[in-house]
Order: structure tokens, then sequence, then C-alpha cells
């Protein structure tokens, strides 16, 4: 890829965050807080953006949204490292209830 | 307690209502959580549900929900819970709903059944209210697990860092399974 690829790739996936974190603001505001773990006030100004402050936003060099889970014990679990796929369901819960009392980023 | 009378009110309840038929509520929860009378909520419910509710009381037992499989259920439950709490400014009861449909969605992506009701998790709010349950961190993963209170932190291990021994081992469609690799080799 160069870097003209790489740029429009990164407003591609800008982009469609932004939409989709739109239309979930839009649809059930609370239910989007916990679906994209941003506090209200982000929230706010995400929905409140237009068609044209959206394109302006996506347009960057870096993407605007980041992982979630910056830790080993969760990647693990979702990945079933180290584990036979039987226990996949297991760490996929025990993922998501680790990753549902993170709540302080959007406190 | 004095009748609401507003209109707009009224319909907001009744809408509650609605949605808490459609998730599978006992009328006790409707009850509980609007004001419209008893024969309304009946009416209520035969429209919406198309039949008759559920006779009988509540599972009031704690005990439920330290089982081992419901337990899972129980926290991931009131994680969402607690982090709707947190993060919006919602009545109580829209906050038991909005957690329950992402309870819901959560279970179902994984295809398992959801062992818990719309009524229990209601029931799980109030017991966590009135200090007969809460949430202790496991020691080991450090995610927060429903627990009577006055358990010992220190020591506490969640059913998923260290399952019971029969854990997982139940053939039924829907539930947790867990195999240890012995197990995966013999079958």
């Amino acid at each position: 890829m160069n870097t003209e690829q790489i740029l429009a790739e990164i407003r591609e996936a800008n982009l469609s965050y932004l939409m989709l974190a739109q239309s979930l603001i839009r649809s059930d505001r609370e239910q989007a807080l916990y679906r994209l773990g941003i506090c209200e006030d982000t929230a706010n100004t995400i929905g409140a953006l237009t068609p044209a402050q959206t394109m302006k936003v996506a347009q960057s060099s870096t993407l605007l949204c980041r992982f979630r889970m910056d830790d080993e014990l969760v990647w693990n679990l979702i990945t079933s490292h180290g584990k036979n796929a039987a226990n996949e369901s297991v760490g996929r819960l025990h993922a998501a209830i680790l990753l549902a009392g993170r709540h302080q980023e959007a406190a | 307690m004095a009748r609401n009378k507003s209109i707009l009110t009224e319909s907001r309840q009744i809408e509650r209502a609605v949605v808490l038929i459609n998730l599978g509520a006992r009328l006790q929860v409707l009850e509980s959580e609007t004001d419209m009378s008893y024969e309304r909520l009946l009416r209520l419910y035969k429209e919406v549900a198309g039949k008759s509710p559920s006779k009988g009381q509540l599972p009031f037992s704690t005990d439920w929900f330290m089982t081992w499989q419901p337990n899972i259920h129980a926290s991931l439950y009131l994680n969402i819970h607690e982090y709707l709490n947190k993060a919006t400014a919602l009545d109580e009861i829209d906050v038991v709903i909005k957690a329950y449909q992402l309870y819901l969605e959560q279970i179902q992506a994984q295809g398992l059944e959801p062992l818990l009701s719309v009524t229990r998790a209601w029931r799980l709010v109030k017991f966590v209210d009135n200090g007969m349950l809460t949430m202790t961190a496991c020691s080991s993963c450090r995610g927060h697990f429903v627990t009577h209170p006055h358990e010992i932190a220190k020591h506490y291990v969640c059913g998923l860092c260290n399952p019971p021994a029969r854990a997982g081992k139940g053939k039924a469609a829907g539930t947790l399974q867990m195999r240890s690799d012995a197990d995966a080799l013999s079958h």
C-alpha cells in the first residue's frame, strides 16, 4: 500500500465509523454509549455533526476509533489462545463481562 | 399513591409496559414499575402477549444467582446495567430494560439460551439495591461478579477463572460447554 492508499483506507474506516456511531446514537443514545464505549459529551458531538463536518473529521491521517481492550487477558479470552475451541463460548462470555465492567471511559 | 392523570405520562408508562411484556416480564414487574391499575395491566398483557400472564409468586431466592451458569449470566447483565447506570441518566426501570436488551443480544449472538429472564434481571437489581447481593471483583481476572455481600474480596475467584468440577458438562443445547482436553480426546 502506498501512502495515498493508506490515507484513503483510513478515511473510509473513519467515515464508516462515524456514520455507524451516528446511526447508533440517533436510534438509541444510551445503548449507543455502551456499544461505542464513549461518554455522553462525545456522543452529543458526534450526533450533531453535519454531513460536511463528518467528511472533514473523517479526513485524517490517523484512525478516530481505538481498541477498547488493551490487555492480554481479554485478548486471550476472545481469541481462545492456548485453549481448545470447545471453550470458546465461555471465553467470549468472560471477555464480555470484563469489557462491560469498564465504564470509567464512559462515566 | 395518587394516580398521575397526565396523558403523556400514562402513554410513556403504557409504552414501557408493552416493552416489558414483549421481553417476557411477569405482571408483578409491571405493577411495581407503573402506576397503571391491575385491571388495565391485565388487559394490556393479554392484548400484547395474546395470553394470560403466568400466575404464582415471583422467584424470591438469591441462591439461584450463585449457581455457576446463572451467575455468569447475572454478572454479564449486572455489568451492563452498571455501565448504563454510570454513563447515562435514565430512569431506573429504563436502565433495566435497555441493559436487558443488550444482554439478550450478547447471549443470542453467541447462540446461547438467555438463562436470565427479564423478571429475574429486575429482581437482581432490587436485590443489589437493598444489599442482599453485590458485586465482587475476582482476584484473578479483576472482572466483577454477582456475590453475596461480605464476600472476602482478597480470596474471591470467579466461576470462570475457577469453574467447579462439574461445570459445563451438561449436554443441553444453548448452555455453556466446558471441555477439558481429556474430554475432547474421548469424544
